[in-house]
């Protein structure tokens, strides 16, 4: 498998150096494939219809979503990686399977030389959250509650090696405070344990129709600037624990070797769309926010996620298998 | 709760289930259920399956919907195909061809057919109020269950899946844990570690729900019915009379209520469901009769009885899956997984998060019922002649949409090539005499019953007494319990057998 996607690239880069630029120019001639590598329903499918759509009109030509689940986006990532770089094929890639996948799996792809880079196409914003039955309104509150009571709170998390479980490990090696972590299958299943107070807190933006609706409470925002929906949550920085912002966010990349003439015009109009009112409003409205960067910016962003959270897993002392 | 709650939520129903659209698919599914039902060899799990991959282009309303109608529906058209030819349209449906096509070959299969559909129509009525009344005091009780209760409450519920299953304990109770087993490969929730995939990534998160039924239930069924060499006779071709006579539904008027709560409360049970309900309604008719000796040769309350219960049982058994989260047969596990496919978590907060989902799958029930006793009647002669497209060019048809189906769900090729690995497996279930029912109740509630007792013991931090110490935890242990003993004790068995032979 791997030998033959490699004499295909080889290929493909010498067939392509002599007609590059020309097919750069009348790229895209026909649909353009977007590979989601998680089911469709989830945060990341939400987030990439709007991003096909804009494309699709911005290109005139279809850019058709392929959900390619499973495995924890490892399967979809894989396909995404050998497929042809000819700019008919993009991932659109949640950061878990780039920064957090390789460092606790085998991976069938290198996170930083199997793409090359685009744009962001969004970030994440939620929060911890605790139930009120608790007590704690604000997270050093939680902190202090959580020292008192050591082993007390329980945290559920969408699954192990996911962000979720990286924040809550963050929390705890950073405010040396004991807190039950207790994995689901995905965010709904926790909340379901939340609601009740089977479990004390969360950090997922599914719990945030429920923060709105005062039946839970967000003690900060995770990012580095507060939300305008949630302007009372600080960020963590605000609250004493600089760089601990373990962000959710998702890059468009394209498989290594994707002609740079069709990476530069892509990356330009995607932040050309990125900074209409139109999709920033679309973004918000699902929690999202979406920042403008180069290609160059995404690969650094990349290579420093990868770096702290290589950093976290290891002082956190946190495996599977 | 409140009586101008019931109203006002199901106002609520019949407003998203009344918008053109919905009920398009709410016709849809009871006329494909209808189809499949009339045609032997096709039940509703593998139709279902068949369209579970297209539904995510529907909005979830519309898909539920459709795939809810697809079962009810197929309550009525098997009882045609029973009533018509001697043949069960539907396993459902077994019972009605003993009185039922004796009616027909008397010249009466015009009242056979319309005191089916009228049975069913006021047993799906009935059904749908008891789930409106039901529903919101069952789903308060629900979201305050905590992973040890639940944890009991599916050990209940594979003990309910070995009691209630046809045929032998022993087979049943196989085809459990070989489900069971089938559902432990995969990730491990709680440590991450990779069981039984043998590097394969496709099974990095299970054996795909999709690919297992469509392969047990879809494939194994065509070749089942392949090596089916029995001629389709066709009582008669023109049925007149559909009015039942005054004194038919006199006769008929107690049978239909009695099997309409007798298959009420079967529907709820785990692993009930349609075909227990009419077994079942039909023993107790007879026993009843004044005459039994009847039976058999033409007697229309064997026909009344069993098809009220088959469609009441039906429409009960969505009672725990809406509420619960928890499918007490095949048909339900298909629901569920219409549900996540469009990113909807099965469990007691449907009902809270999404009320218009929730009471307009009820409401469309009625209106799908009500669609179904006034399309029905006149469209026969449609049905009986769809009976007569010869099976080998259907069966290819319907393999086609099979893999078209499970490949566009994940773009995964290997999956295509489960169907065919469990549809070969289905094949020698079917000539071993085992049924896969049970097999896919194990493959549901036993990775559940995994997660929520380990969920449970990390919670109360590695103590195993949180299963005893809660009372509804206990309740449903004892349950089980009781459940087991009377179902080894060697009298009861015997009876058990028996009551399944009829």
């Amino acid at each position: 498998m791997r030998r033959r996607h490699l004499i295909g690239a080889a290929g493909v880069t010498i067939l392509g150096t002599g007609t590059a630029r020309a097919q750069a120019q009348n790229w895209p001639d026909r649909p353009v494939k977007l590979i989601v590598p998680y089911a469709p329903g989830g945060a990341s499918d939400l987030m990439a219809r709007p991003w096909s759509e804009k494309l699709s009109q911005a290109f005139g030509q279809q850019f058709v979503i392929e959900n390619r689940g499973g495995a924890g986006g490892m399967i979809g990532t894989e396909a995404a990686a050998k497929s042809p770089p000819d700019g008919y094929t993009l991932f659109f890639a949640p950061g878990a399977t780039l920064s957090v996948l390789p460092i606790l799996r085998k991976t069938p792809y290198d996170p930083v030389k199997s793409f090359s880079p685009i744009a962001r196409v969004g970030d994440l914003v939620c929060g911890f959250v605790i139930n009120p039955a608790v007590g704690p309104k604000t997270l050093h509150e939680v902190i202090a509650y959580a020292k008192q009571n050591p082993g007390k709170l329980a945290y559920g998390s969408a699954g192990l090696g996911t962000s979720s479980q990286l924040r809550i490990e963050m929390l705890k090696h950073r405010a040396k405070v004991d807190i039950l972590h207790v994995p689901y299958r995905g965010s709904a299943d926790a909340l379901n344990d939340l609601l009740p107070n089977t479990v004390q807190m969360m950090n997922e933006i599914n719990v945030l129709p429920h923060v709105k609706a005062g039946k839970l409470t967000l003690l900060n925002i995770n990012y580095p600037t507060r939300h305008p929906d949630f302007p009372d949550a600080p960020t963590l920085t605000e609250l004493g624990f600089p760089d601990s912002d373990v962000q959710i966010w998702y890059s468009m990349q394209a498989p290594a070797g994707t002609p740079r003439a069709i990476v530069d015009k892509l990356s330009a109009k995607m932040n050309e769309i990125a900074a209409s009112e139109d999709m920033k409003a679309r973004m918000r409205g699902i929690n999202v926010v979406v920042p403008i960067q180069t290609p160059e910016q995404v690969a650094q962003h990349l290579v420093a996620d990868i770096k702290a959270t290589a950093e976290l897993i290891r002082d956190a002392n946190i495996r599977l298998e | 709760m409140e009586l101008s709650d019931l109203f006002s939520n199901l106002a609520l129903g019949f407003s998203v289930a009344a918008t053109p659209g919905n009920l398009f698919w709410c016709l849809m599914g009871a006329l494909v259920g209808t189809a499949i039902g009339v045609l032997p060899g096709v039940g509703p799990v593998a139709t279902m399956a068949l369209l579970l991959p297209t539904t995510y282009y529907l909005p979830p309303e519309g898909a539920l919907i459709m795939l809810a109608g697809i079962y009810y529906g197929a309550q009525y058209g098997g009882s045609t195909t029973a009533i018509l030819i001697n043949l069960p349209g539907e396993s459902s449906s077994v019972v009605t061809v003993l009185d039922g096509y004796q009616m027909a070959k008397q010249g009466r299969a015009g009242a056979a057919l319309a005191i089916a559909a009228i049975g069913s129509f006021f047993a799906g009525c009935v059904a749908t109020v008891a789930i409106a009344v039901a529903a919101p005091p069952l789903t308060k009780v629900a979201q305050q269950f905590a992973p040890a209760d639940y944890c009991s409450l599916m050990v209940l519920g594979l003990v309910f899946a070995i009691v209630l299953a046809r045929g032998s304990v022993v087979k049943a109770l196989g085809m459990v844990f070989l489900g069971m087993l089938l559902g432990l490969v995969g990730t491990d929730v709680n440590t991450g570690n990779l069981r039984y995939t043998f590097g394969i990534s496709d099974l990095f998160d299970g054996i795909g729900f999709v690919p297992l039924v469509m392969g047990l239930f879809g494939m194994a069924e065509i070749m089942a019915n392949m090596t089916n060499t029995e001629r389709r006779d066709l009582v008669t071709s023109k049925v007149t009379g559909l009015m039942p006579t005054w004194e038919d539904l006199k006769t008929s008027a107690m049978s239909v209520l009695r099997g309409t709560i007798l298959g009420g409360f079967l529907g709820i049970l785990p692993g009930g469901g349609a075909v227990l309900a009419s077994f079942s309604s039909y023993t107790l008719e007879k026993k009843l009769a004044k005459d039994p000796s009847r039976f058999g040769k033409g007697a229309i309350e064997g026909v009344a009885g069993p098809e009220s219960a088959n469609n009441a049982a039906a429409q009960t058994s969505f009672i725990p899956m809406l509420t619960l989260g928890i499918p007490s047969n095949a048909v339900m596990a298909m629901m569920i997984g219409g549900m996540m496919i469009h990113g909807i978590v099965p469990g007691p907060q449907v009902m809270t998060e999404r009320p218009g989902l929730f009471w307009g799958m009820i409401a469309s029930m009625w209106l799908g019922n009500l669609m179904l006793i006034v399309l029905n009647l006149p469209m026969i002669g449609l049905w009986v002649r769809m009976l007569m497209v010869p099976y080998r060019l259907m069966s290819i048809a319907i393999l086609f949409f099979c893999c078209i189906g499970v490949y566009s769900l994940n773009n995964s090729a290997n999956e295509v090539l489960f169907i065919a690995v469990f549809g070969i497996l289905g094949y020698f279930f079917f000539k071993l005499d085992c049924e896969p029912a049970p097999l896919l109740l194990g493959f549901i509630l036993g990775p559940l019953l995994e997660v929520y007792m380990r969920r449970a013991m990390l919670l109360s931090r590695g103590d195993a007494m949180v299963f005893i110490e809660r009372p509804l935890s206990l309740s449903f242990l004892i349950l089980a319990a009781i459940l087991l003993t009377i179902v080894l004790l060697p009298n009861i068995r015997k009876a058990r057998e028996v009551a399944f032979v009829e």
